[in-house]
C-alpha cells in the first residue's frame, strides 16, 4: 500500500459538483430522499452505507443512467441535466460501475476505446484505427503500471483485478473532472486492492480529478479519502472529514445516530462475522 | 504512478495458462480460426462429392446450381449473423424474401416500372420491415423470436392475399437480369463467356455483400458496437453504446439483405412466387450461420463463416441427390451438423472461460 502522506485538501478548493435535494422512486420503492452531496476539486469522497441505502442509485443519477424525480445537479458552476450516460461523460463525469461495463468478447484495447474509437472515414464507414488504439492502450497502461498479458487478449480471459484496473484506466484516460468508482475493491484480493487503491491515491496526490468512491469496508478506504458520507435508507446520515474523525469514531457516530437495525447493519459491515 | 514491486509481481503471477493437451490445443485453434475450420469441412465435402459423382460435382454446370443456392442462403445467413451477434434473431426473413420481389414484379407488370426501380423499392420495404421488427423488439421489449414470428405470418398473409396466391411472371430486362441473376449455366456455355460468368451472379453478389458485412463487423465502430451490444448489453449501455439503435440498425440490415436475396432469386427464375421464401429458408440460413461458427448467445459471430456454412448446406442438399441419395436424406446430415456445430461451439467457449484465471 502506498504509505505517502497526502497533504489535506486546500480549504479554498472550488466546489466542482453539487447534487441538491435529489429524490428518486422506483414505483413504490423509495431509493433516495432529499440527498445532497458536495464535491470539491481534487477531493476523494467515500459514499458508504448498507445494501439498498441508495449509493448506487445516487451515482447512477450522477452518471446519467437514471434521471432524478426531483433535485438539481450543478457541475462546474452551472446546472446540468443528464438524459443519458453520454451527457454525463460530455460534462467530464466518468463512472466505473460495479459490473465494470467491460465487454468480454472484445480485446483490452477495444474496451479502452469503446465509444470513443480512433477512426478514419472511408467510403462512408468509420474504419477503426486499431494500430493507434493498440499503441495508445499499451502506452497508457504502462504509465499506470498496469500489467496484463497483452492488450490484444479478450477481456473475459483476464483476472478480476486486471479487469478492475482496465476499467479504472479506461475512465481516467479521458481526463475526467469527476471520477465515480462503484465498489472498485469488491471481489479483489489484497494485492489487487492495493493496486487499485494506489491508483486512487495517485489521483488524490495530483488533486486534478475529484473522485467519488462507493465502498463497503471503512478500513480499506480511510487513508485514501478526504471525506466520508454515510447513506442510510436513502438519506445522508453523516458527512464527516477523515481528518476530523477516525474509523472507530465513525462507527460510534453511526451507531449513536441510528436505530438498532441500522447499528447492527453498520457493525456487520465493519466487522464481518460479528452479528 | 509508481507501481510497487509487489503489485507488479502480483500481476505477472496471474496470466493466461498455456494449453497442454492435444484436445485443448485443437479447440483453441478452432476458437481462433472459426472460418478455417468450417472451410476444412467444406473442402472435405467437395472432395467426397467430387469422387462420389465421378467428377460431376465440380463441373461449371453443377457448381452454378450449388453456388446459386449458396448465394441465396448465404445472403440470408450473413444477415442473420449480424442480428445473432446483437443477441437477436429474425424469423421473418423468408417473408421479406417473398414480398420484396413480389412487389417488384407487381409494379413492373401493373405500372410498367423498370425492374431496377422496383428492386430498389423492394429492398426499401425489406429495410422498413426490419426497422419495424427492431422497434417492436426494442421499444416494447417483445422477444425478437415472437416479434418476427408475428411478422412472418403477417407478411406472408399480405403477399398471398395481394393476387390470390398467384405467382407473377416477371419480365426479363437486360442488363438487370444479367447483373442480378441469369438463368443457369448451359452445357453449351464457355466458362469465360458473358453468359457463363453471369450464371454465377447470385453467388458473386452474395460474396460482395458478405465481404462488406465482414468489413463493417470487424473493422468499423458500427461492428464494434454491434459486438458490444450482444456481448454485454448493460455494460455497453453504461459505456454509452446506443444498444437499442444498434439492434434496430441490424434488423434493418437483415431485412435489406433478405429482400435483396429474394430479388436475385426472382430475377433468376423470372417469376415472383408468393411462396418463394418458405420459413424453411430462414431455418436453413440459421443452420448455415451456426455451422459457420456463430453461436446464438450473442457477442460473436462470423459472416464469412456463414457464407461457407451456406455452401456446406447447399452442397449437402444438391450433392447427396447427385450421388444418388434421396433428396430428403440431406436433412438428416444437416440436422446432425447443426447439433454437432453447436456442441463444438459451446465446448470451445467453455474452454475459453476455464482458461480464465
Amino acid at each position: 500500500m502506498n504509505t505517502q502522506t497526502i497533504p489535506p485538501l486546500a480549504p479554498d478548493a472550488p466546489v466542482v459538483l453539487e447534487m441538491s435535494n435529489i429524490s428518486k422512486n422506483f414505483g413504490a420503492v423509495t431509493a433516495l430522499v432529499d440527498v445532497s452531496i458536495k464535491l470539491r476539486q481534487g477531493e476523494v469522497l467515500a459514499l458508504v452505507g448498507d445494501n439498498g441505502a441508495g449509493k448506487s442509485t445516487l451515482i447512477k443519477i450522477l452518471s446519467g443512467f437514471h434521471q432524478p424525480d426531483t433535485g438539481t445537479i450543478v457541475s462546474q458552476g452551472k446546472e446540468v441535466r443528464f438524459a443519458s450516460p453520454r451527457d454525463a461523460r460530455a460534462q467530464g463525469i466518468e463512472t466505473v460501475y460495479q459490473d465494470l461495463a467491460l465487454i468480454g468478447d472484445l480485446s483490452v484495447f477495444h474496451n479502452m476505446f469503446l465509444g470513443r474509437e480512433y477512426h478514419k472515414r472511408f467510403l462512408g464507414l468509420n474504419l477503426l484505427d486499431n494500430r493507434k488504439m493498440r499503441e495508445q492502450a499499451q502506452l497508457y497502461l504502462d504509465t499506470l503500471g498496469i500489467t496484463i498479458p497483452s492488450v490484444n487478449s479478450t477481456v473475459d480471459l483476464l483476472s478480476g483485478g486486471q479487469r478492475q484496473c482496465i476499467a479504472v484506466a479506461r475512465s481516467i484516460y479521458s481526463s475526467p473532472k469527476i471520477l465515480v468508482l462503484d465498489e472498485p475493491l469488491a471481489a479483489l484480493g489484497v494485492r489487487e486492492s492495493a493496486h487499485v487503491l494506489g491508483l486512487i491515491q495517485n489521483l488524490r496526490k495530483q488533486r486534478q480529478v475529484s473522485v467519488i468512491l462507493i465502498v463497503h469496508n471503512y478500513n480499506q478506504i480511510f487513508e485514501v479519502c478526504d471525506r466520508i458520507n454515510f447513506l442510510h435508507s436513502g438519506e445522508v446520515a453523516l458527512d464527516a472529514s477523515t481528518a476530523d474523525t477516525s474509523e472507530e469514531e465513525l462507527i460510534r457516530i453511526v451507531k449513536s445516530g441510528l436505530g438498532t437495525r441500522a447499528i447492527e447493519a453498520a457493525a456487520a459491515e465493519v466487522r464481518p462475522g460479528l452479528v | 504512478m509508481q507501481p510497487t514491486k509487489t503489485a507488479r509481481a502480483g500481476k505477472s503471477a496471474v496470466g493466461v495458462k498455456v494449453p497442454h493437451t492435444m484436445t485443448e490445443r485443437l479447440l483453441i485453434l478452432l476458437s481462433r480460426y472459426r472460418e478455417a475450420s468450417i472451410a476444412v469441412v467444406a473442402i472435405v465435402l467437395v472432395i467426397y462429392f467430387q469422387f462420389g459423382s465421378d467428377g460431376g460435382f465440380l463441373s461449371p454446370q453443377f457448381m452454378s446450381v450449388v453456388l446459386r443456392d449458396t448465394g441465396r442462403l448465404g445472403l440470408v445467413a450473413a444477415a442473420e449473423v449480424m442480428l445473432m451477434i446483437t443477441g437477436e434473431i429474425d424469423l421473418s426473413l423468408s417473408a421479406i424474401f417473398s414480398i420484396a420481389p413480389y412487389v417488384m414484379a407487381l409494379l413492373s407488370v401493373t405500372y410498367g416500372l423498370p425492374l431496377a426501380v422496383g428492386a430498389l423499392i423492394g429492398v426499401l420495404i425489406g429495410i422498413l420491415v426490419g426497422a419495424i421488427n427492431g422497434i417492436i423488439t426494442v421499444r416494447f421489449k417483445v422477444p425478437s423470436l415472437i416479434t418476427t414470428v408475428g411478422m412472418l405470418f403477417f407478411l406472408q398473409g399480405i403477399v398471398v392475399s395481394i393476387y390470390n396466391s398467384q405467382p407473377i411472371v416477371a419480365p426479363v430486362e437486360q442488363p438487370f437480369n444479367a447483373i442480378f441473376g441469369q438463368s443457369l449455366y448451359q452445357p453449351s456455355d464457355a466458362l469465360l463467356s458473358w453468359h457463363g460468368i453471369t450464371a454465377f451472379t447470385p453467388f458473386l453478389w452474395a460474396v460482395l455483400v458478405v465481404l462488406v458485412l465482414a468489413l463493417v463487423l470487424n473493422r468499423t465502430t458500427f461492428g464494434l458496437h454491434t459486438i458490444a451490444t450482444g456481448s454485454n448489453i448493460i455494460g455497453a449501455r453504461e459505456i454509452g453504446v446506443r444498444t437499442d439503435r444498434m439492434k434496430i440498425y441490424n434488423f434493418m440490415i437483415a431485412g435489406g439483405c433478405a429482400a435483396f436475396a429474394g430479388i436475385i432469386n426472382t430475377a433468376q427464375f423470372t417469376s415472383a412466387d408468393p411462396q418463394a421464401g418458405s420459413p424453411f429458408l430462414t431455418l436453413q440460413a440459421i443452420a448455415a450461420a451456426v455451422i459457420g461458427g456463430t453461436s446464438l448467445l450473442g457477442g460473436s459471430g462470423t459472416v464469412i463463416g456463414a457464407l461457407i456454412g451456406a455452401f456446406v448446406v447447399a452442397s449437402l442438399n444438391n450433392g447427396l441427390v447427385m450421388i444418388g441419395a434421396q433428396a430428403t436424406v440431406s436433412d438428416i446430415y444437416l440436422g446432425a451438423a447443426i447439433i454437432a456445430a453447436m456442441i463444438l461451439s459451446i465446448q470451445v467457449d467453455r474452454l475459453r472461460t476455464r482458461r480464465r484465471v
